[in-house]
């Protein structure tokens, strides 16, 4: 396949930072584009909140993109939007926090002039307030806990992974933090960090340079501040399987595990490890060992994936969202609802899936043609300016080239050796960290710390013999439980 | 699957105006051909150097299931389609893709189902290949059928916990009686769970809708139109065309307000979910383009009820208005997160009363204006790659057979007036023709 999709994207990208108005814009110019987009990302994220005060930012963050400016009520804010279908959303993550937008051409002007009140210049409204809080809350409440499982289960993971850890909450907090929030909590915090010392400028689209000087000047209103830093210290050491149950009425269970990576897209065995991931359960495809395994040959569910950092799908597409970068990352599998029969079975199932891939290595066809694979696949990742926007973004918070270049870079020579070495050092099946929604948790965490003979449930008899075969071994494989630290908690309880 | 995110979509493509747009609304060039088997194919060079979406609509969806018992039927073809030929096994065609680097899916809803395959544009001819030998010669097992029903479950029982699942369910069996619109595209929880049984019936679906009649091609992007209609004859000229028509039932018509209280198996917030009857998707009629100006009016975040509800008194957490895109009469759809259970009643009148409202005084023609001018930025800022192209195309194809009835529909946006708005309001929002579900807890 030709790179012409990567020459013409990389031509049109260019970084200024004019340390005199220090303020930093990644430009990202297409000349026959009529729609010109933003990403505005402030260096900012729940590593930032106060003990007691989780949830702060997502909530500030809320509150500038859906409270109104100045005299103007978000009302009235809506009312000059809507003509013009300007949207601002924003993503709140553990370190940055990003307001996007995408405008015609024919109404930049009048966009832009509410938008960069809406940065520089908040109302933060009571009413509004109360309004996003409550909104926050119902979304642990009644969204998380209740109605989705799967993120339940991912959600809990990310806290159970980074326990003692600035990342260990999720960004939308907790209900008794939530609750402890008030309007000058965010207030402050607003002043403190959404300041010009942590901002970058993201813009794409046919800009002018006038357009982008104006850009800067406007948002040279913001306080100057100064850089956010706050330490990461090391996640805590996982011994053997620590599991978490989150009780709760369910006909199936849902299942996430993990255990933090030492490393992110800055190392060069993040490409080595990006193959070996992609074999074992890439996203929504039919690629992962995992997906053909489990839903392919036994038809346990409707997925099975792995990651080997945080991954959010992009709407309804099967790519990720970015403008989500972080300075430590994890690795995890999703095993998508399992009847809970097969719940237990599923579980060694995926651990011993991980287990072979490291004592046997990739095999040296699926190696080439998984290489072959990112190598194209990864072009269509960056289809619209505002996705390429965002991946240069976070290409220089990682301190990397073009993250899809150097994808192009270094792929071609990676060798099978590399990939193998970078299983056996990155990846383990034995200290990790498992979360499971499910219904009867204490009969199950008895079978798991016996390790009770777990066999598959299947709907029909006609199955293939070497699947029965490899069955038999799976329903036994032995899993170390940590007994002391199994947990059963119930979901109406969590993130309380 | 049918989502909520594809009607939004749909809500936002449906319009513009007049004034700045004089002739054609779809901004691009679309090409045409038929084959002699009955086969079309839509071709729109497009500047994305390198990439090509490459779509196939089948307008077959949860709507051709007509016998009892085979609900879902649909909805497995899309999972059994990868499920390989004797030329490419499943493996084979899924290595092909991933050698390609190529994003590869599908999706099915009441009317349609659609696969999707974004790619290198030098691999056209691939593609092609590899789609055209599966929808011609698909072949696999009975085991394969079984195991990929297990799959099925597993969809079913990840949305398990999803109120719109639940409140779907609902308000289909409610709203419909007869037609096939009765059940959701995923079908009854009961047929999922027969489908490992079904292999028989399996292969006359596919004998009956995996036809060249049924199908169009749509190709999006860095493609030469005489090439791809070249390669397409090459590869599906020697198709079969099919002689099966459905019968389609007929859905009586509705004589008197329908209310079902459903209890989801866990604690809630309560949902509030009515579906008004309303007509078939139709592009030139006055009365579907003013439902769709409606819903804006109604419910957008602009709107004096969402205003109330959501801003103001805070009695909701959100609340939508929809008006779907469907081949049969189907239903308006509201939809509310009510954030008390003793608020039901008090959201529903509000809702009734902004209706009410609309029914009796006009709408100002600024307010028409600005909703046609959001609905045609809404659009525009959606139509930046080859696939959501592609995406917008397959719904006006797959509900209407031809892709101008996008124009078509831009052209009765544009006629609308003040009164049109007025006159359907009236003669579609009334009680006879309503369905309410409420959905409330039902479980700890």
């Amino acid at each position: 396949m030709k790179n012409s999709i990567l020459v013409i994207i990389s031509l049109a990208i260019f970084t200024m930072n004019l340390s005199a108005q220090k303020i930093k814009v990644t430009a990202l110019k297409i000349e026959d584009s009529p729609i010109v987009s933003f990403r505005i990302q402030f260096r900012v994220g729940s590593i930032n909140e106060p003990k007691g005060k989780e949830g702060l930012n997502l909530l500030t963050a809320k509150l500038i993109a859906e409270g109104g400016y100045g005299e103007v009520t978000y009302k009235e804010m809506l009312q000059k939007l809507y003509p013009i279908a300007g949207k601002i959303r924003v993503t709140a993550d553990k370190e940055v926090t990003t307001f996007i937008a995408d405008i015609h051409k024919d109404n930049l002007e009048k966009f832009w002039n509410i938008f960069e009140q809406v940065l520089t210049n908040p109302r933060m409204d009571e009413n509004d307030f109360v309004r996003l809080k409550d909104l926050q809350m119902n979304y642990i409440k009644n969204t998380l806990r209740r109605e989705n499982d799967e993120n339940l289960g991912k959600a809990y993971l990310q806290t159970m992974i980074y326990e003692d850890h600035p990342y260990g909450w999720i960004e939308a907090g907790k209900i008794s933090s939530l609750k402890a929030i008030t309007l000058n909590d965010v207030k402050n915090f607003y002043k403190q960090f959404y300041t010009q010392a942590n901002l970058t400028v993201g813009l794409a689209g046919n800009l002018s340079n006038e357009f982008i000087a104006k850009v800067k000047r406007d948002l040279s209103k913001l306080p100057k501040g100064k850089p956010n830093t706050v330490k990461l210290p090391k996640p805590k050491k996982i011994e053997n399987i620590e599991v978490t149950l989150i009780e709760k009425k369910t006909p199936s269970t849902a299942i996430s595990f993990g255990y933090p990576i030492e490393i992110t897209r800055s190392n060069k065995d993040y490409y080595a490890l990006m193959v070996a991931n992609s074999y074992l359960g890439e996203h929504r495809t039919f690629n992962g060992i995992l997906m053909n395994k489990m839903r392919g040959d036994r038809g346990l569910n409707y997925g099975d994936y792995s990651y080997i950092e945080n991954f959010i799908q992009d709407g309804g597409s099967t790519f990720p969202i970015p403008n989500i970068p972080r300075r430590q990352q994890y690795f995890s599998v999703w095993i998508r609802p399992v009847v809970n029969a097969n719940r237990h079975f599923s579980l060694r199932m995926a651990i011993r899936e991980i287990e072979n891939l490291i004592k046997n290595g990739i095999p040296e066809k699926d190696f080439q043609e998984t290489k072959q694979f990112l190598l194209n696949y990864s072009k269509l990742w960056v289809q619209t300016q505002s996705r390429r926007l965002g991946y240069l973004m976070d290409s220089e918070f990682y301190g990397t080239g073009y993250f899809i270049d150097e994808i192009a870079k270094r792929l071609p020579s990676l060798t099978k050796k590399e990939v193998d070495d970078a299983i056996k050092k990155y990846l383990n099946y034995q200290n990790i960290k498992v979360v499971m929604v499910t219904e009867g948790a204490n009969e199950f965490a008895s079978d798991l710390i016996s390790n009770k003979v777990s066999p598959i449930t299947y709907q029909h008899s006609n199955i293939s013999q070497h699947i029965l075969d490899e069955d038999r071994y799976i329903q036994k494989y032995p899993l170390k439980i940590n007994e002391k630290k199994l947990k059963i908690v119930k979901a109406e309880e969590v993130f309380e | 699957m049918n989502k909520l995110k594809m009607l939004i979509l749909f809500l936002t493509i449906t319009g513009l105006q007049m004034n700045l747009y004089s002739q054609k609304f779809f901004p691009y060039e679309i090409k045409e051909h038929s084959l002699l088997n009955g086969l079309k194919v839509i071709v729109v060079p497009y500047n994305s150097p390198g990439v090509v979406a490459y779509y196939t609509v089948v307008r077959t969806g949860s709507r051709n299931e007509v016998e009892p018992g085979k609900t879902g039927f649909a909805h497995f073809f899309e999972h059994m389609m990868f499920r390989g030929t004797e030329k490419y096994s499943d493996v084979e065609y899924n290595r092909i893709l991933k050698l390609l680097g190529a994003d590869s899916n599908a999706w099915t809803s009441n009317d349609q189902t659609v696969y999707h395959i974004v790619a290198s544009a030098d691999a056209l001819e691939t593609i092609i290949d590899i789609e055209s030998d599966r929808f011609k010669n698909l072949k696999y097992s009975k085991e394969q059928f079984q195991t990929e029903a297990g799959a099925i479950l597993g969809e079913y029982n990840k949305s398990a916990m999803n109120p719109f699942q639940i409140l779907n369910e609902e308000m289909q069996k409610l709203a419909f009686t007869t037609h096939t619109y009765r059940h959701t595209t995923i079908g009854f929880l009961e047929d999922i769970k027969d489908m490992p049984n079904q292999y028989e019936y399996s292969l006359q679906f596919f004998d009956r809708y995996y036809r060249p009649e049924y199908c169009t091609i749509i190709v999006v992007g860095d493609v030469n139109f005489n090439k791809v209609i070249y390669l397409i004859e090459k590869y599906y000229g020697d198709w079969k065309k099919g002689a099966f028509t459905p019968n389609i039932p007929v859905e009586p018509e509705q004589k008197e307000e329908r209310i079902k209280d459903a209890k989801a198996p866990y604690k809630t917030l309560p949902y509030l979910y009515i579906g008004y009857k309303v007509p078939a998707f139709d592009s030139k009629s006055k009365e579907i383009a003013a439902l769709n100006v409606i819903s804006e009016l109604l419910f957008s975040e602009t709107s004096e009820l969402y205003q109330k509800l959501v801003l103001d008194e805070k009695l909701v957490d959100f609340i939508s208005g929809e008006m779907p895109m469907d081949r049969d009469p189907s239903l308006f759809r509201i939809f509310a997160r009510i954030k008390k259970d003793e608020d039901i009643e008090k959201v529903k009148l509000e809702i009734f009363n902004a209706i009410d409202k609309l029914k009796n005084e006009t709408v100002s023609p600024k307010k028409l204006n600005d909703v046609l001018s959001n609905m045609k930025y809404s659009f525009l800022h959606s139509l930046d790659n080859p696939d959501a192209i592609a995406s917008t195309l397959a719904y006006y194809v797959s509900v209407t057979g031809y892709p101008q009835s996008l124009d078509e529909f831009y052209s009765t946006l544009n006629s609308l007036t003040p009164d049109d708005i007025q006159n359907t309001a009236k003669k579609i929002f009334v009680k006879e023709k309503r369905n309410i579900v409420t959905l409330t807890s039902g479980g700890n």
